[in-house]
């Protein structure tokens, strides 16, 4: 393997980890505005993104939950999605790359995220149906803009796991002809 | 896998050991365990020919077919 592309998969490995950080940074801060929501709605404005909700709280309850359920899950995935991706970028090996591990971490990215691109599809469209019974939801679009563009990576990334589990089966015939 | 592989029957035959075959036919002696318990999946040409060399026998003296042997799981 050349030079070059061992400072690309390090490379890489650093973006990832500092995407993982900051999703998770993200997600604690979205919980911590969840809890604060509950108990001391007052400040919300002073925290994270101002995710003022209250005026969906004060319609429906369960409305609030939901929406709030759906950016936490989102955001919980999207976390756990690039801590799979960190894992696989410090265990793949670029002389032997077809290894059932790798397989193994490349199926469940494509997993979680179908998982992703599909709740966020789930959650704009309730959103939107909200918006019809006088819910103010425009501040919530950024938590799910992209779910079309998260199965479609999903779809392309089961094509390259299944290449992969092929890989794995052929270079293992390999390790095995004498 | 029915195929068989009695590399040890004929290495027994010609007083060889792992080793000395080893060196002679210049394949790694896991490789050459590889092959004698039976858990290759394929053999080159280029190491047949260099065992038969080695032993002073013919393919179907060391690759044998027997239809009762049942794949391992």
């Amino acid at each position: 393997m050349s030079k070059s592309n061992n400072f690309v998969f390090q490379a890489l490995n650093v973006v990832a980890w500092i995407i993982f950080i900051g999703l998770c940074i993200e997600t604690g801060a979205l919980l911590v505005n969840f809890v604060y929501s509950l108990f001391k709605p007052e400040v919300v404005h002073n925290l994270y993104q101002k995710l003022d909700l209250s005026q969906i709280y004060n319609l429906n309850k369960w409305a609030y939950f939901g929406l709030y359920g759906f950016i936490l899950s989102i955001s919980v995935l999207k976390a756990y999605l690039f801590y799979v991706v960190t894992e696989l970028l410090s265990k793949l090996d670029l002389e032997e790359p077809f290894s059932i591990s790798a397989s193994g971490h490349i199926t469940k990215i494509s997993y979680i995220t179908l998982s992703v691109g599909i709740i966020s599809y789930i959650a704009r469209q309730t959103a939107m149906g909200l918006t019809h019974y006088g819910f103010d939801t425009a501040p919530l679009g950024k938590f799910w803009a992209d779910s079309k563009a998260f199965i479609l990576m999903a779809a392309v990334l089961y094509v390259i796991a299944s290449i992969f589990r092929r890989g794995v089966e052929l270079q293992n015939e390999n390790d095995l002809t004498v | 896998m029915p195929i068989i592989v009695n590399l040890d029957v004929m290495m027994a035959r010609r007083k060889m050991s792992l080793n000395e075959l080893s060196e002679k036919v210049d394949l790694t002696l896991s490789n050459l365990s590889i092959l004698k318990t039976g858990k290759a999946k394929a053999i080159r040409f280029t190491t047949l020919d260099a065992i038969c060399k080695a032993l002073d026998c013919q393919p179907g003296d060391i690759l044998e077919y027997r239809e009762d042997v049942k794949e391992e799981a």
